[in-house]
């Protein structure tokens, strides 16, 4: 028990090391406006399986950052590749969640985008999934 | 290639059944009775009314053979029909269940059926020749929550089954004195029954509707989370492929050949899934043409006009004119599928007609006449 205590330790600090470098990599591909690439980067790698909401706020801030660069919304999802949809999709929902009008307003812009793209069977999967969560 | 036959039976079918023949169909009209229903000339007779439940009827099953109506309901209990002179008799099958029992299956050789249900546990019922009456045997404390689905393998020994806890099992049923221990099963003979043989922890939601392809050599069940697993030697070396689709998730599916599958569910419409030479499992199309120009509407499905309002506030100030009413699909059915059954022919390894009942109350036959255009 203890060593499993042990473990989930290093793997936070490893998780959240990993972020801030994800971070700074948004920042400058941002500078470069590259959005998209800023996104793909921000889902790549969340810290989905971890129960610890320290990191998964820390991943949500990153992703968050990301999504809110986004202005070409048909454009971004045309070359995000459909295998980031259903992650894309749950991040969403967690912006929807926070309630806070710009955050909510681009949410649902590009929710109603990749809905028409992914389906509503990428819906249910962001919403069904109990154990893989943002 | 498309629904043949469309014929509205009730407000809502939960369950049906064809008899050995064809010539008949029993279903249940969302109620504690079983309708028969043959077809004369043209149109469909109600010929007998099976009133012995009381409560809905969530399963029932028609012997091909010897010709009996397994039925089992919320009331917990089950019924095995005979058919004396122009009567049908009920037995009760004694089920020791304290939950409903949800859905029902005759084995291939007709000695057994399986009943799922509400009470995490699995029946299987064999008939017992000195005392006169069907016994069930339980498996018990293998499943987490309810059993949606059960599915016999052609050997008559292997029984899958699907859970609200997510998982999908794979048991033995051997029953001594009633199970021939050389019955061509393989190894599978020397299990004991209850056994279990694979948990498959794929789906991380409610699992439904799982079916063995006609040799018995794949699995398939779907998730409610728009995905369906199919899976290859279960028994010995199990290799699992997850197809995520687009649309609404499936309640039931049916294997049609050993590389063709027809998934019918909340989007009202079956969808059709293939493997290729290499065996990789893929959606292929929607079988009812008509969803062809209903797609084309924003986004074809019975949420269009919640998610229609929900854009609209988003946007500030732009007025609500541009939201679509969600309108009729125009397809064979208008609620969710809940039901596809099988019309084989005898000898025929593949299925080339089906029937799919839902919430609707309708119930179609479908006919596929040419696999080459289904593969288009």
């Amino acid at each position: 028990m203890a060593a499993e205590g042990f473990l989930e330790v290093e793997n936070l600090e490893a998780i959240i090391t990993r972020i801030e470098q994800k971070s700074r990599k948004i920042e400058s591909l941002l500078k470069q406006s590259k959005p998209v690439e800023a996104l793909k980067t921000a889902l790549e790698g969340s810290p989905l399986k971890t129960r610890d909401e320290r990191c998964k706020s820390a991943n949500w801030i990153v992703v968050h950052r990301a999504i809110m660069a986004i202005k070409d919304v048909d454009g971004m999802l045309a070359s995000l590749d459909p295998e980031y949809y259903d992650i894309l999709m749950k991040y969403l929902y967690r912006g929807l969640a926070t309630g806070d009008r710009p955050t909510c307003d681009q949410c649902l812009r590009i929710h109603e985008k990749l809905t028409e793209r992914a389906g509503l069977g990428c819906i249910l999967r962001s919403l069904a999934d109990t154990v893989n969560t943002v | 290639m498309a629904a043949v036959a469309v014929h509205q039976f009730a407000q809502s079918i939960t369950c049906h059944a064809w008899s050995p023949d064809q010539t008949m169909v029993a279903l249940c009209p969302n109620n504690n009775e079983v309708h028969i229903y043959k077809f004369i000339k043209d149109r469909w007779e109600k010929l007998h009314v099976l009133y012995k439940h009381d409560q809905i009827i969530s399963g029932i099953d028609w012997s091909i053979r010897s010709n009996k109506i397994v039925t089992v309901s919320h009331d917990r209990n089950s019924y095995v029909w005979n058919q004396e002179a122009s009567e049908w008799v009920p037995t009760l099958v004694i089920l020791r269940l304290n939950r409903a029992a949800l859905c029902v299956q005759w084995s291939p050789k007709e000695n057994k059926f399986a009943v799922g249900s509400g009470a995490k546990t699995v029946c299987v019922c064999y008939y017992e020749q000195e005392n006169n009456w069907w016994v069930s045997k339980l498996i018990r404390k293998k499943h987490n929550s309810s059993v949606t689905g059960v599915a016999w393998h052609p050997n008559n020994i292997l029984l899958a089954t699907t859970s609200t806890d997510g998982k999908c099992r794979v048991f033995s049923t051997f029953i001594k004195g009633v199970d021939p221990r050389d019955s061509g099963a393989g190894s599978s003979n020397e299990l004991k029954f209850g056994e279990q043989i694979a948990q498959l922890d794929l789906s991380f939601t409610w699992a439904f509707g799982v079916k063995w392809s006609p040799s018995g050599n794949t699995l398939a069940y779907a998730g409610h989370n728009s995905m369906i697993y199919f899976i290859e030697d279960v028994e010995s070396s199990p290799s699992a492929q997850t197809v995520a689709f687009r649309d609404l998730p499936l309640r039931d599916v049916l294997f049609v050949s050993e590389r063709m599958l027809i998934g019918v569910g909340f989007d009202y419409n079956p969808m059709v899934f293939a493997a290729d030479e290499t065996g990789l499992w893929s959606f292929v199309k929607f079988l009812d043409e008509k969803k062809t120009t209903q797609s084309s509407s924003k986004y074809g499905s019975q949420f269009s006009e919640a998610f229609g309002k929900l854009y609209g506030q988003s946007k500030q100030g732009a007025s609500n004119d541009t939201v679509e009413p969600s309108r009729p699909r125009g397809g064979a059915h208008e609620n969710c599928i809940t039901c596809i059954v099988p019309l084989r022919k005898g000898g025929e390894t593949v299925v080339k007609r089906f029937s799919t009942s839902g919430l609707d109350g309708k119930l179609v036959i479908w006919e596929l006449d040419n696999y080459i255009d289904l593969l288009q």
